[in-house]
């Protein structure tokens, strides 16, 4: 690990902003946020459609220029060191990006190779991953014949072949069904058990609460919260003198003022 | 890992993806074989092997062929797989890799090219029907798929520069019809020297005309070196064009 100064923080990010020139005039998409994230922890972070979430993510990694302000991502300079930054990520996006004419098995190992391993070293790799993510089965069968699940997980195996220090997943559980969401959280447990840092986005408070260490609430380009789940409960408890603990979605609305309606099913969602 | 292997690693992936969608690959076989069918069959006896000088006794259909071939490069499927690479997610996902950005570029410019080295190679046993041979020998055969194949990889980078500015399969198809008028605008029927003034005005402005003349006197020639090195000399600085290009719309990418 190359983390600098201060120490420990995995992803850190200060005053990053990203504007956008539209024919409607400036966008300003993220204005302004800081992050620190300690290394080893998951870190959760929330917000509505359209929030910024994931613009913030994409300048995390090395996707999207940087308007203003700086974020060094496991102790590199992300907008000066790029590849490094490269080499010590994984990146699994809203969108599962996959090619679907390849099989899993080539997918991985070509994903290996460009990660700088040999031909024998990455088949190795592709296999071990196949067999993590109970995907051996469909290994060498082409990616368009997966189901959502499928993909989903083998979108993080690509993101997991070069053992990353930092990952990131956008939305990881979006369109999946329970039984597959559950699946990929017990991956994401799995993954941060073993020393990997994981960056979370989410639209799912369910899910937060569930897996991450810490979470940041952003609304409208800016953090409107930052803490851990119960200090985040504990904090708006205290400022409504309520008798219990309030749930997430709860903070999530006092954060940001949204609206609320329930999901059919066992995983609650919020709307703007 | 080197650039170069990169590249060579995605150009493979690209390859794949070509063989396993043949059904891509048929109309770019089918429609520079139907031009050359219908243009000899129309005049063919207009001008005959016999009396026409600029055949060198070969058919009319020798004439053709290079428009055929020059077609046959220019459909950039590439550019339509790239779309699809950055509609699914999986341009980004190389794109957050630590892969070279003139890889990821070169790479599916690489495949282009060995897919018009073979789609060439299958054209010219096509057209040996028709009457056709290469005159300047095997080492014309070589520079005819060669050349054939850079034009190509030119087509492929400009198509492939429609596809990352637009990120749309639609405005990329569009695009590709911009060869219909550079074909057209060319010695295609006759030699330069026939056209009428506009046409030879717009022929000699016209860079495809100089890799059709190339191409054409392979077929016709003994080599003519002359002629081979303004058309290798196009694709040449089209190719450096194309490439810097898309490197530089690859780096600026958001």
């Amino acid at each position: 690990m190359v983390y600098e100064e201060p120490g420990t923080l995995a992803v850190q990010a200060s005053g990053l902003a990203k504007h956008y020139r539209g024919r409607a005039g400036t966008v300003e998409a993220v204005r302004g946020v800081d992050l620190r994230v300690t290394a080893g922890e998951v870190f959760g972070f929330l917000g509505p459609n359209g929030a910024g979430k994931s613009t913030t993510v994409r300048m995390l990694t090395t996707l999207m220029t940087i308007t203003a302000g700086t974020a060094r991502v496991a102790g590199l300079d992300v907008a000066h060191d790029p590849d490094g930054v490269r080499r010590r990520i994984g990146v699994a996006l809203q969108e599962a990006g996959l090619d679907p004419r390849q099989t899993g098995r080539e997918l991985l190992a070509l994903q290996a190779r460009l990660f700088g391993s040999t031909r024998a070293e990455a088949a190795t790799r592709a296999q071990e991953l196949l067999v993590l993510l109970e995907l051996e089965d469909a290994a060498d069968r082409r990616i368009k014949g997966y189901s959502g699940g499928m993909k989903r997980r083998l979108d993080l195996a690509s993101a997991l072949v070069h053992e990353p220090e930092v990952l990131f997943l956008d939305e990881p559980t979006t369109g999946l069904d329970p039984a597959s969401r559950l699946t990929v959280w017990d991956e994401v447990r799995r993954i941060n058990g073993r020393g990997t840092t994981v960056f979370l986005t989410t639209q799912y408070l369910e899910e937060a609460d569930q897996l991450c260490d810490r979470i940041a609430i952003i609304d409208a380009g800016r953090i409107v919260r930052q803490g851990t789940p119960a200090e985040l409960k504990a904090g708006l408890r205290e400022r409504r003198g309520l008798a219990v603990d309030p749930t997430l979605d709860e903070v999530f609305l006092d954060a940001t003022g949204r609206t609320r309606e329930r999901v059919a099913g066992e995983v609650q969602e919020v709307t703007a | 890992m080197t650039t170069v292997q990169q590249a060579n690693l995605l150009g493979g992936r690209a390859l794949r993806e070509g063989l396993r969608t043949p059904e891509s690959l048929a109309p770019t076989l089918f429609i520079p074989v139907f031009f050359l069918v219908v243009n000899f069959g129309q005049a063919g006896r207009i001008f005959p092997s016999s009396t026409t000088d600029f055949l060198y006794g070969q058919t009319y259909a020798a004439f053709q062929l290079p428009s055929s071939l020059l077609l046959a490069a220019s459909f950039g499927s590439a550019a339509l797989y790239l779309v699809e690479d950055i509609e699914g997610g999986y341009f980004d996902k190389l794109r957050a890799s630590p892969v070279s950005r003139s890889a990821l570029v070169i790479g599916r410019l690489l495949a282009e090219g060995v897919k018009g080295v073979v789609i060439t190679a299958v054209l010219l046993v096509i057209a040996l029907p028709f009457g056709v041979s290469v005159a300047s020998g095997v080492v014309g055969v070589v520079l005819l798929l060669v050349l054939t194949a850079l034009w190509g990889v030119v087509f492929g980078g400009f198509m492939q520069l429609i596809a990352l500015k637009s990120r749309s399969a639609a405005a990329t198809n569009a695009g590709g019809l911009v060869f219909f008028p550079l074909l057209f605008l060319t010695p295609n029927f006759v030699p330069r020297e026939l056209l009428t003034r506009p046409m030879e005005i717009a022929a000699t402005l016209n860079p495809v005309t100089y890799v059709m003349e190339a191409l054409r006197s392979l077929i016709l020639q003994d080599p003519q070196w002359d002629v081979l090195t303004r058309g290798f000399g196009i694709v040449g600085v089209l190719g450096v064009i194309m490439v810097a290009l898309n490197v530089r719309l690859v780096r600026s990418y958001d």
